[in-house]
């Protein structure tokens, strides 16, 4: 295994950060770790910058790229998860469902079915992988461990409880020896949680709060639960501090019940993965009336502010805001809209936008972008260190909202329409906020994520049902493959000297590479 | 925590249950039984609750199906099968693959909640008198000054008797976006110098098509020929950055005159 001096360069260059877990953690994986043979974390790296160092494909070649091999999950459910790459084994998951796919044919090794259950089947994110086992979220919010090689189940937790509304799509981030599950539920005003669980036991290290539990004394959050942290952290091993994004309170649509800042919900949090304890946050959109989570990655990346040296941490959320932050101190140094969004008066000395009151929901209905699903939403955006641009799936979209006083106070009380949007990728500068290009991608809203790669491309797909290869210093369009519509964030891996890039389609994940060479 | 489907059009719950009612096998002429309804419920938690709501009152996303004017108008038909099953994929709704006994306690179970949703203190609903708030005069100035409406519709013409066709939120979204209004046009000019005309029938970055005056669907790469869409609903997802609330209400209250 390379010898790391420093976390986020050097562990891209060997090809993944998930060396860093393998160097404390994964064991029998190690070996595979230590090159760019693997994508054993959600992010591919605990940067959550989704940026490859493979330059195999490249902007002059990408045209030949082929299909390597296909797997049809044979459901009907779009394939959202990122794939995990760990031991020449992909895994790939829908909701109910985890398949283990030899890397290199696309056949698969095993398939495990979780018996029926009534959490919500929306979608699911995929595995964390951990020595020989495989890490599984339900809908009915437990927690599975598979034996990485044959599938069948080691243990079943339960991480919390389905009967109040909670469910899972979380795909876990590993830290040493915590595996971080996070929880949906904002059909119920159920207080935000991460769980901390061991690995090898199942059992329960931390549960952090993001808005209070049932008694708690004083309101910190001004009434408000939900706050959910149900995406995939990014983690500084030498702050030792995780980040992961909060989503919107509970009651979703009624201001008026929780009125106040209504803290930590829509933030960026920063949390100790040996503790649970929270070392600073910042609200991306205080008082949210529209379900604008800010469960969106948080990418850390050590570039430059100002002209100076920086660690930061930034995020295109789904308020339509791009915000940089230092990661140290949780300080903005950056807010700007990246989406459309009419619905703020103007940022605060905090970098936080002011809400604009007249464009809360309301009895007769307010015309608001971003729509509910917001500027962008949880599939990955991707960062270029060589560009300094964040790669970033952009929704300009308007919806109307409502609320009335007899819509209550449970759940999401008020009623919102999505009326019309469109689609573009936008490259970011980090330094400025600018948008450098922006490449549409259609009407509607896009599901694909983006990954770049250190020859200059950029992977995603369009609402249409095309993946394709941008080159990322102008958003050209080099390759195209109509598959389906693209639901998740494409990967890319080195195997037996051939880079693979695997994207899902509907319900099949499609690995792509240059002609084989005999 | 509204994961992104992309955006479910209101017509798409809509046509579901359209033909979840209409359909003669699934009309449910028998009162549902206990279990029916359990089965039901479950069903439709699991697999439609997220964007519907577990309620069926609307959810993320999806619209409230106990509420939408389509759901009463039972028109005949039984598509149903095809929409669950084949969902619609573009659109944001999945396919889902259930029995005939699952699709009938889903019915049930929806029916049931309508039954519930119409009793007082129903949550989300929108009505047509929580619309009122707007002043017709200052919307038909708008209508044929700053809004540009005049400029494509007549209330005389096209518009002529809307408000007795459709009312309140409906009125409002079709204001707002008539996704299902005109279709776009688009002229291709070919190579050879020809040009042909049709309506709009797919278009990506990568390829356009049209169907044409017989029926025809044709498609071209994009790249390779010269094309020109008119789309009469570019006006209005334009406008929408132009509304104010009180632009958007007034003009919704001077098409409610045009009865």
């Amino acid at each position: 295994m390379t010898t790391c001096t420093t976390f986020w360069r050097t562990c891209r260059r060997c090809g993944s950060a998930a060396v860093v877990a393998a160097a404390f953690a994964l064991g029998t994986f190690a070996a595979a770790q230590s090159g760019a043979d693997a994508w054993t974390t959600y992010h591919g790296d605990y940067t959550g910058q989704r940026h490859s160092t493979l330059t195999q494909i490249d902007p002059a070649n990408v045209h030949q790229i082929t299909l390597a091999w296909a797997f049809a999950t044979g459901q009907t459910a779009q394939i959202k998860a990122t794939p995990i790459l760990a031991s020449g084994v992909v895994y790939i998951t829908s909701p109910d469902h985890v398949w283990a796919i030899d890397a290199r044919s696309g056949h698969q090794i095993w398939h495990y079915a979780y018996p029926a259950n009534e959490g919500f089947h929306i979608g699911h994110r995929g595995v964390a992988v951990y020595k020989d086992s495989v890490f599984f979220t339900t809908p009915d919010a437990h927690l599975v461990a598979l034996n990485a090689n044959d599938g069948k189940v080691k243990w079943n937790v339960v991480i919390a409880d389905a009967k109040k509304g909670y469910w899972s799509t979380n795909a876990p981030l590993l830290v040493r020896n915590h595996l971080l599950v996070g929880v949906a539920g904002d059909f119920d005003n159920l207080p935000g949680i991460l769980t901390s669980v061991d690995p090898e036991t199942g059992q329960t290290q931390w549960v952090f709060y993001s808005t209070p539990p049932p008694g708690t004394p004083g309101s910190p959050s001004d009434n408000a639960t939900g706050g959910q942290m149900w995406m995939t952290g990014t983690y500084d091993p030498q702050q030792n501090l995780v980040f992961v994004g909060t989503g919107n309170p509970t009651p979703v649509l009624n201001g008026p019940a929780r009125a106040g800042d209504n803290r930590w919900t829509d933030s960026i949090l920063a949390i100790d993965p040996d503790t649970g304890r929270l070392a600073w946050g910042f609200q991306a959109t205080r008082h949210d009336t529209h379900d604008w989570d800010a469960a969106e990655v948080p990418v850390l990346v050590d570039g430059s502010f100002n002209g100076a040296p920086a660690k930061l941490v930034m995020q295109a959320s789904r308020n339509g805001y791009f915000y940089v932050l230092d990661r140290t101190t949780g300080r903005s140094l950056l807010t700007k809209p990246f989406a459309t969004a009419n619905w703020a008066t103007g940022i605060d000395q905090d970098g936080r936008p002011i809400p604009n009151p007249a464009k809360e929901p309301a009895r007769d209905g307010r015309l608001v972008a971003p729509d509910e699903s917001g500027g962008t939403n949880y599939r990955s955006p991707s960062f270029d260190p060589k560009m300094g641009l964040l790669l970033v799936s952009s929704h300009d979209a308007y919806g109307i909202y409502f609320f009335r006083p007899d819509h209550g106070a449970y759940g999401w009380a008020g009623a919102d329409y999505g009326v019309f949007g469109k689609s573009a990728l936008r490259a970011i500068d980090y330094r400025t906020g600018e948008i450098r290009w922006s490449h549409d991608l259609g009407e509607g809203a896009s599901g694909a994520g983006v990954l770049t790669t250190e020859s200059g491309l950029t992977f995603t797909g369009d609402t249409a049902g095309n993946v394709m290869a941008l080159r990322t210093s102008d958003g050209a369009t080099l390759w195209h493959s109509g598959i389906g519509r693209v639901g998740n964030s494409p990967i890319t891996y080195l195997l037996d000297g051939r880079q693979y890039v695997l994207v899902g389609g509907g319900a099949s994940l499609f690995a792509w590479a240059l002609p084989e060479t005999r | 925590m509204r994961k992104r489907v992309s955006n479910l059009a209101e017509s798409v719950g809509a046509v579901v249950l359209v033909h979840l009612f209409a359909s003669g096998a699934l009309a449910a002429p028998q009162p549902p039984t206990a279990a029916q309804l359990q089965t039901g419920q479950r069903v439709f938690t699991a697999q439609c609750g997220f964007c519907h709501g577990r309620d069926a009152m609307g959810g993320e996303t999806g619209p409230d199906l106990t509420k939408s004017p389509l759901v009463r108008d039972e028109a005949a038909g039984d598509r149903l099968r095809a929409v669950v099953r084949d969902g619609r994929v573009d659109k944001g709704m999945p396919a889902f693959r259930l029995t005939d006994a699952e699709l009938a306690a889903v019915v049930a179970f929806v029916r049931d909640q309508k039954v519930k949703a119409e009793s007082p203190g129903a949550r989300r609903s929108v009505s047509v008198a929580d619309l009122q708030t707007g002043d017709a005069e200052a919307g038909r100035r708008y209508f044929n000054g700053a809004g540009r409406c005049a400029q494509c519709h007549s209330p005389t013409g096209d518009l002529a008797g809307l408000a007795a066709r459709l009312q309140g939120l409906q009125l409002l979204q079709r204001m707002l976006y008539p996704s299902s209004g005109r279709a776009a046009k688009v002229a291709v000019d070919l190579p050879s110098g020809e040009t042909v005309r049709g309506a709009l029938a797919y278009r990506d970055e990568f390829t356009i098509a049209l169907t044409d005056d017989a029926g025809r669907y044709r498609s071209w790469p994009a790249p390779q020929v010269k094309f020109k869409v008119e789309n009469p609903l570019e006006a209005h997802a334009e406008q929408l950055g132009k509304y104010t609330d009180d632009d958007m209400h007034n003009v919704l209250a001077y098409l409610q005159t045009l009865r």
